[in-house]
């Protein structure tokens, strides 16, 4: 299976697989090796990188809620020529094409980044996150600089202004759109006896996203491709983001309380069949996957044309 | 690391408060030392463990092993769990407690926590006849010591963070390991930090250290929300951890 999550052009990501994980969620490079089958993902995300270091947020960063989490990180990261520095050889191991997730700070910061990832060729494509509260104006002119990269660009849309960036945007040189970065919110951390503001993931965040990927798909042009993130939990989350229009979906928090569910997911929308053995014993974790044996549904690729494998640019 | 199952094959009350979970653990778990943990999703009958809720998994100490492949767990008596109960796990999470080669005497430290992350280095410990304090602190007064072995010398520290003997028991240490619980655990360490200092002018490095526990969202280095700040650099509690020297952590 290929499937071109950004827009068709010079530059062009072609995944083999329409699941990857969320930006944050995987880390940096192979960090749930042994844990997932990262041949089955269609890419990796990785975690937000900035062009200096930035350190972690000071005080309470996680809050388990009632089926998720609050989160507050700081987007700690060494900067992004530590990052390249550091995983350049895992990513080049890796079996499927890398997205940077660089954090949109500032026009400035996206044109630099720009000139040190066009010569980072283990890194596919650019996924651009905008922060909560942008202007307009402040988000068409960094996605206009961080176009000017020779990579495809994803741009991840803050929550709230989703509805009114994510058009216009469309139009102003994204490859693709990711929808949306988890909405901010307040909860109270019972061990420090204060309110912590943060990040909110969970399986409630779907219904409000699957919304969003429905009314934008028909808002903007169909060639903007939509990846769609929020609340994913299980194969069948993920396939109602496809059916609303999403071409791909990324998995946030889920993995992190069960690994084996963005493989699952990515075996479900990637075509894998998995069935079992007459006579196998049943696997007792994952009933479609341990003892069993998969069957690759895909079709016979074309005998000419372009290169359609992962991460390649045409 | 690895995620694996186990089952819990026996269940023993130790005391009021406390119950002790026997877990039938995978091999690859048998090696698991003092300081490190285990990262815990229960699962139902059908195997599945899509219930999101909690949604965090839980951060397990080991108090013991027995047979390569039973680890005992201590849980406070109101959670309720079932024999033959099954449980997701990954693990091993983080580095063991590094000892020091001629190490004859330890304290140990709970401030606001149970001492449960302490525990599992008891009876190695003991084995090779070192010398064993532990002082509870704060709400950690409250965990009865009775089913604790008879050789550990057990002290109540009083409000201002103080015992009797204070000034004989840490210059006879070794070294000294605190366990602080989720929640302010840096302040925490820095108001011990505060009264060893009182005591003791020149801590020397590999002499004190912090046992943290917070909450890790994914437990393996992925998702940088456990990190720290030391001198000089930044460390990851769940890959790192769950030990850090504390004249290199910074504390605020």
């Amino acid at each position: 299976m290929a499937i071109e999550i950004t827009r068709p052009g010079k530059y062009s990501l072609i995944v083999s697989t329409p699941v990857m994980p969320a930006a944050g969620t995987l880390g940096f490079a192979d960090s749930y090796k042994g844990l997932i089958d990262y041949d089955k993902l269609g890419a990796l995300v990785t975690n937000p990188v900035t062009i200096e270091p930035w350190n972690p947020a000071s005080g309470t960063r996680a809050i388990p809620l009632d089926a998720g989490i609050l989160l507050h990180t700081g987007l700690p990261n060494p900067g992004l020529r530590k990052v390249i520095g550091r995983n350049r050889k895992l990513w080049a191991k890796l079996p499927i094409p890398v997205i940077l997730h660089l954090v949109g700070i500032s026009v400035a910061h996206a044109l630099q980044a720009g000139s040190m990832l066009d010569d980072v060729d283990e890194i596919a494509a650019v996924e651009l996150g905008l922060s909560d509260g942008i202007e307009l104006s402040d988000a068409l002119a960094l996605v206009e600089a961080a176009a000017k990269m020779e990579k495809p660009l994803l741009v991840r849309m803050p929550f709230y202004e989703c509805y009114e960036l994510a058009p216009p945007l469309a139009e102003a040189g994204a490859d693709a759109l990711v929808l949306t970065a988890p909405p901010r919110g307040t909860a109270r951390d019972d061990h420090a006896g204060r309110l912590v503001s943060g990040r909110i993931y969970g399986p409630l965040i779907k219904p409000l996203v699957l919304r969003m990927v429905g009314r934008l798909r028909r808002e903007i042009a169909d060639e903007i491709p939509i990846i769609a993130c929020g609340g994913i939990h299980s194969p069948q989350d993920a396939r109602d983001y496809i059916d609303a229009g999403a071409v791909a979906v990324q998995v946030d928090t889920a993995t992190w309380a069960q690994p084996k569910m963005l493989e699952r997911i990515a075996r479900d929308l990637g075509g894998w069949i998995a069935t079992r053995h007459k006579d196998a014993l049943l696997d007792e974790w994952n009933p479609d996957m341990g003892q069993t044996e998969a069957i690759e549904r895909r079709a016979a690729p074309p005998e000419a044309g372009p290169d359609l494998r992962p991460g390649r640019k045409r | 690391m690895k995620e694996s199952q186990a089952y819990i094959e026996r269940i023993t009350r130790v005391n009021r408060d406390f119950q002790r979970l026997d877990l039938a653990v995978d091999k690859s778990l048998s090696s698991l030392r003092a300081g490190q943990a285990l990262l815990v999703r229960r699962i139902d009958k059908d195997y599945e463990a899509e219930q999101w809720d909690p949604y965090l998994r839980e951060l397990w100490f080991p108090v013991d092993i027995h047979a390569s492949n039973i680890l005992v767990i201590e849980q406070p008596a109101r959670s309720h769990f079932t024999p033959g109960q099954l449980l997701s796990i990954i693990g091993p999470v983080g580095q063991p407690f590094r000892f020091r080669q001629k190490l004859r005497s330890i304290l140990l430290i709970a401030y606001h926590t149970t001492p449960a992350a302490l525990l599992m280095m008891l009876a190695p410990l003991l084995e090779r006849e070192v010398g064993i304090t532990l002082v509870l602190m704060g709400t950690a007064r409250d965990y009865e010591t009775g089913h604790l072995p008879g050789e550990i010398e057990i002290i109540q520290a009083d409000d201002d963070l103080s015992w009797s003997d204070m000034v004989m028991t840490l210059g006879w240490a070794d070294q000294v390991f605190v366990a602080v619980g989720p929640g302010d655990e840096l302040e925490h360490l820095g108001d011990i930090m505060r009264v060893i200092r009182r005591r003791r002018n020149n801590i020397p490095a590999n002499y004190v250290f912090g046992v943290l526990q917070r909450r890790l969202p994914c437990g393996v280095g992925a998702c940088h929300a456990c990190m720290l700040n030391l001198r000089g650099t930044q460390k990851l509690q769940c890959v790192d951890g769950p030990a850090f020297d504390l004249t290199t952590l910074r504390l605020n």
